[in-house]
């Protein structure tokens, strides 16, 4: 899994049917500061994430093969969990 | 799943043959700044990749397509795609935080 942050959506006129039972979000991820880190990519949302919230993407097709139950599904990148944006401060506790 | 937009298209000569009347295309990976609506040429850096299609897409338009073993996901048979096009992108709506 990896940290991303919301920074938009795509719409498309054609795609994959398994791709329509859900939004395609532009992730950017982030690394252990929560700095912008390399390229935005795109990733299946059911979730409903917000602009510029703290999210985990995870790259794995056969997880979300099983979601959109469509075993023949290209998805890779999914929105796995939306962070609480407190957890921030438990870790900074825990590490000072 | 990546942004790239499409720059020119591959004809196979001798290939396997469950690619046979496949349609591949040549796409350039956007980058950061492309995303935030930077023109498309000229190219951004990296490697160029080349895409199989099934959806149509032509020169000039951007594409968002998936690579890995996902790519061969959606083939009734094992077949040697690492790239697939996904979705012909109609807008991208970019608005990172200042």
């Amino acid at each position: 899994m990896q940290l991303a942050r919301i920074d938009g959506t795509v719409t498309g006129t054609a795609c994959h049917p398994s791709m329509c039972q859900g939004r395609t979000v532009i992730c950017q991820p982030l690394d252990a500061e929560g700095r912008a880190d390399g390229v935005p990519v795109l990733a299946f949302d059911q979730l409903g994430a917000g602009l510029h919230q703290h999210v985990l993407i995870s790259a794995e097709g056969s997880v979300i093969r099983q979601l959109v139950r469509d075993e023949h599904s290209p998805l890779r990148n999914f929105i796995l969990a939306i962070v609480d944006p407190k957890s921030g401060d438990q870790v900074a506790a825990l590490s000072s | 799943m990546r942004l790239g937009h499409v720059i020119g298209k591959v004809t196979l000569g001798l290939a396997d043959p469950a690619l046979r009347g496949a349609r591949f295309l040549l796409v350039q990976p956007f980058s950061r700044e492309q995303f935030a609506g930077a023109p498309l040429l000229p190219l951004a850096k990296g490697a160029t990749q080349v895409v199989y299609d099934e959806l149509g897409a032509d020169i000039g338009h951007v594409i968002g397509y998936t690579e890995g073993a996902e790519a061969s996901a959606p083939f009734p048979t094992s077949v040697p795609v690492d790239a697939y096009n996904a979705v012909l992108i109609d807008r991208i709506h970019y608005t990172p935080p200042a």
